[in-house]
């Protein structure tokens, strides 16, 4: 059984994705979002198998709801559009799949001959991937807030941590928990804001107050805030080369 | 330079020409009059003679000193180009002012008494060469103007072609991504209420015909226009069906009134886009028409706040404000505001009939 879920703004264009889809006996509908955060939270809490996922929407994009996912728990995605020239001429040379609307029976049949064929092996998608060099580097990111998910600026981020599966991820006034792995979610904030410090955690280079040296090459590293944490020998040349040290 | 403008330069120039060598004469004709042993119609020999040589030297420089008004904009240039020709102008000048003096003289039965040759070569030519730096500068002034003039029409020709052929760039705008969306609107439809999905492709080959026709002239009647602006708003609200309410109000003396042809589709397509394809929340659009003192005021209400996107910077609103411009000048205006969770659009223009 494939779970499926389908993102549109517009409720004919829903309509028609949930009737022809529905004719399939191996696709579940899970659920319907009608824009880009609903469609990330519901991605989050229903954890479909694929999703029809519409690029046109207030708030966020599709692309913008793609480049947020984590590439290696993601649902297949299935980009639907009825003209963005730039993102389908990347789609096609990285064999994303997509939907050009208006679209008829046997064009749906064939991204869904592609959704079984991919479903269930380890071949990802290189949906995520192309979503964020569409994109480029998230000046905001989605982070759980309780039941729901919201929006935050990637400037008001002081530092991230590692914690197995997760990243903590520091505001001034708040911390939030990710299921992402440190390396992923750097890669979508861009390595021009935020810098490895030690192999678990990375800062926000703006955020850095001070530098302390300390034994075996390591500094202890202040933050604005008044945090302080340990910048690992390892990860030195680098920050100072970003800092023009 | 065009036609007219050389000639109203020529006019121009020419009666100045007049007025001075009248001056001369009569300054000439006074200064005589002072003076026993000088004859009333001497000084009239001297000058008119002097007068005679010049005039046709400015009409030699109207003739074919117009080829150096390429030059206009290189005044050294200018200038260098008609000052060659004084060492083979003086002489002449020289020569024919003295022989037509001597034959005037000769003929009343007189001697005309000047100074010698080689002062009256270098006194001659200086003074021919002070006399025409003076009225070349004139001249230059004169040309330098009737050019601006003519580029600035050229200009203004210029920007009314380009206005018309953006007439033509925003008719293709009737965007792919909004025929694509309302074409997967229909498809969908089709399924479960074909009449609506009939009613709604009948609507879109109205539209489409009717953005075809509207190329041909570039003033519509505001009737046409708001016919054109109901048929896509109607498929709009097909594809957002829970999203958006539009109200119309349309004064009824403002249905003849002319209006550029297209100038409301931005507006409304900005309303839609901003205020419902980027709001996840309901949206409602107003389209309004009215007169005022002479003026036809359009206005189109979207609920919303004014993003920077919008902030008329954007290619539709820069083209129906240069629209208006063109048409209108300064008596056309588009402004753009946000008021208490609206953003309003409004066109004033000058009120006339439309007369097909």
């Amino acid at each position: 059984m494939i779970r499926a879920l389908i993102v549109d703004d517009e409720a004919p264009a829903r309509d028609k994705l949930r009737r022809a889809l529905g004719e399939h006996r191996d696709i579940t509908i899970v659920g319907e979002a009608g824009n880009g955060l609903q469609a990330a939270e519901a991605i989050e809490t229903l954890r479909p198998d694929v999703v029809w996922l519409d690029i046109q929407m207030p708030g966020l994009t599709g692309l913008e709801v793609a480049a947020q996912l984590e590439p290696q728990d993601a649902p297949l995605i299935v980009f639907v559009t009825a003209f963005d020239e730039h993102a389908v001429a990347a789609f096609d040379l990285n064999a994303v799949d997509y939907l050009l609307k208006p679209y008829d029976d046997e064009r749906l049949l064939r991204s869904l001959t592609r959704v079984r064929e991919r479903q269930g092996t380890a071949a990802r998608s290189p949906a995520i991937r192309i979503a964020r060099h569409q994109t480029g580097v998230s000046d905001r990111l989605l982070v759980p807030q309780g039941e729901r998910l919201q929006l935050i600026d990637s400037v008001a981020i002081h530092w991230l941590e590692a914690d197995d599966n997760y990243v903590h991820v520091h505001t001034a006034a708040q911390h939030y928990l990710l299921r992402r792995t440190l390396q992923d979610l750097l890669a979508q904030l861009g390595e021009q804001r935020f810098v490895r410090i030690h192999k678990s955690a990375a800062v926000n280079v703006a955020e850095i107050q001070s530098l302390t040296p300390l034994f075996k090459g390591d500094y202890e590293l202040q933050l604005r805030s008044g945090h302080s944490l340990r910048l690992s020998r390892r990860y030195r040349d680098p920050l100072f080369a970003r800092m023009g040290r | 330079m065009t036609a007219t403008a050389t000639r109203s330069a020529n006019i121009a120039l020419f009666s100045l020409w007049a007025l001075f060598w009248v001056a001369t004469t009569i300054v000439a004709l006074q200064e005589a009059s002072r003076n026993e042993y000088i004859r009333w119609w001497e000084p009239l020999l001297w000058e008119g003679s002097s007068a005679l040589l010049g005039t046709l030297w400015l009409l030699l420089q109207r003739r074919i000193g117009l080829n150096y008004a390429q030059y206009l904009d290189r005044p050294r240039l200018w200038f260098l180009h008609h000052l060659k020709w004084l060492p083979l102008f003086a002489p002449v000048f020289v020569v024919s002012i003295y022989g037509i003096r001597n034959v005037v003289y000769g003929l009343v039965g007189r001697v005309y008494h000047h100074d010698s040759w080689t002062f009256i070569w270098v006194y001659e030519t200086v003074k021919l060469l002070l006399f025409l730096s003076l009225w070349l500068g004139v001249i230059f002034g004169f040309d330098s103007f009737a050019q601006w003039r003519s580029q600035r029409e050229r200009l203004l020709n210029v920007q009314k072609a380009l206005a018309e052929s953006q007439l033509q760039q925003l008719q293709s705008q009737l965007r792919p991504h909004f025929l694509f969306n309302a074409l997967n609107t229909i498809s969908s439809l089709m399924h479960v209420d074909l009449a609506r999905a009939d009613r709604l492709l009948a609507r879109l080959g109205d539209l489409l015909r009717l953005s075809l026709q509207v190329t041909r002239r570039d003033l519509t009647s505001l009737r046409e226009e708001l016919r054109m602006l109901e048929l896509y708003a109607q498929i709009m609200q097909e594809r957002f069906v829970d999203r958006v309410s539009v109200s119309w109000d349309i004064a009824a003396d403002t249905a003849d009134a002319a209006v550029p042809a297209l100038l409301l589709q931005p507006l409304l397509e900005n309303a839609f886009r901003h205020g419902v394809e980027r709001s996840a929340s309901a949206a409602a659009i107003s389209i309004a028409s009215r007169r005022e003192d002479g003026q036809l005021v359009l206005t189109i209400v979207n609920t919303g706040t004014l993003d920077s996107a919008q902030q008329g910077n954007g290619i539709g609103l820069r083209n129906c404000r240069e629209r208006l411009r063109v048409h209108y000048g300064a008596d056309a205006s588009l402004e753009l505001r946000e008021d208490g969770g609206q953003v309003i659009a409004r066109v004033r223009l000058p009120y006339r009939e439309y007369t097909p």
